[in-house]
């Protein structure tokens, strides 16, 4: 069977707002990183113009996941993923999202979660032709969450490990890792398309749950589980991770 | 007028090209509100029987499984790009 892909692209004009430009003036952001969702992408030139206009420099990169430079998608939602390298990173004044919606920019809020200081989100939406900003507020919530489930997750001895059939989701052959590194852990391993949140108290056994679905999973449907959830990424660091200075830990 | 524009065209142009008889239809949430529109225009101006995937389209990592056992020719999914799957993230 083969496989079309349309990207749907916004039939407005793609600019920036007034109120994005005198606020990007007012806080004299000098560099910016520019990242669209598909809809947008492709149509950035106007976006450029403005910024080059009032002598804003703009870095982009091309996420992991990605078909086009400067395409943002929700699951790139850990820094690396986004491969803007460490320089660009520190040079970068604020994040410059153009699109609608939260889900996407909210992927940069919680790049950041491990790192030292979160940079702010401008959101520019050229369907409402409005800005709105996006920082660890909107996340704080979840994060504390995740943060005691990371630490639930270290001392836990039974762990449901969550597998999607979707292939391009899932990722069983990397949770096996999770035998390696917690050989004192012992893994169940379940499988689902969705998930099925409702089916998950069912299964008390478990202590805390791995999620190796969509990344997205693990934050943004924190509340969903009541023994917890860290993704797997973080799973096989957790140590790390719980003992670095970042927003994370000094929330 | 349309926030986003579905292109329709292009898909009746591949649809002709690969002389599809059995279509799936995936949009994302916002754009389910076009599936009659989508589907209509295709089944007029190609012939083909165009069944609409009714459950999730997060992505482009989304896709609907068990479609060849519907003898499903080509899926159309719209909203999204080619996905690049990370092994491991």
């Amino acid at each position: 069977m083969e496989v079309l892909f349309l990207d749907a692209p916004f039939s407005g004009t793609v600019e920036l707002s007034k109120d994005t430009l005198a606020y990007l003036k007012k806080k004299k952001y000098k560099t910016v990183a520019l990242y669209a969702s598909v809809q947008f992408v492709n149509n950035l030139d106007q976006v450029r113009k403005q910024l080059a206009e009032n002598n804003i420099n703009v870095i982009t990169s091309h996420a992991d996941r990605t078909q086009v430079k400067g395409q943002l998608l929700g699951c790139d939602n850990y820094h690396n993923s986004l491969n803007l390298s460490k320089d660009d990173s520190n040079a970068v004044d604020c994040y410059l999202y153009v699109g609608d919606g939260k889900f996407h920019p909210l992927a940069l809020v919680y790049a950041q979660k491990d790192m030292q200081e979160m940079k702010e989100i401008v959101c520019n939406d050229p369907l409402i032709k409005k800005m709105s900003l996006m920082g660890v507020q909107d996340i704080k919530k979840i994060l504390l969450k995740y943060r005691s489930s990371l630490m639930r997750f270290l001392t836990a001895k039974t762990i449901g490990v969550i597998v999607t059939i979707k292939p391009g989701q899932e990722q069983f052959r990397p949770s096996l890792m999770l035998e390696k590194r917690y050989a004192n852990k012992k893994f169940y391993y379940f499988i689902d398309n969705v998930v099925s949140f409702d089916q998950l108290e069912n299964f008390n056994f478990i202590d805390v749950w791995v999620n190796t679905t969509c990344p997205r999973v693990g934050f943004d449907d924190q509340e969903k589980f009541t023994k917890g959830v860290i993704n797997l990424n973080d799973a096989l660091m957790a140590e790390d991770i719980l003992g670095r200075d970042s927003v994370l830990t000094r929330l | 007028m349309r926030l986003y524009n579905p292109e329709v065209e292009k898909a009746i142009a591949k649809i002709k090209d690969s002389k599809a008889k059995t279509i799936c239809v995936q949009l994302p949430d916002g754009m389910k509100p076009y599936a009659k529109e989508i589907s209509d225009q295709i089944e007029e101006e190609t012939g083909a029987r165009v069944l609409i995937w009714l459950g999730s389209n997060f992505g482009a990592c989304d896709i609907p499984l068990g479609l060849n056992r519907m003898g499903v020719d080509l899926l159309i999914s719209w909203g999204h790009n080619k996905f690049h799957k990370k092994v491991g993230w």
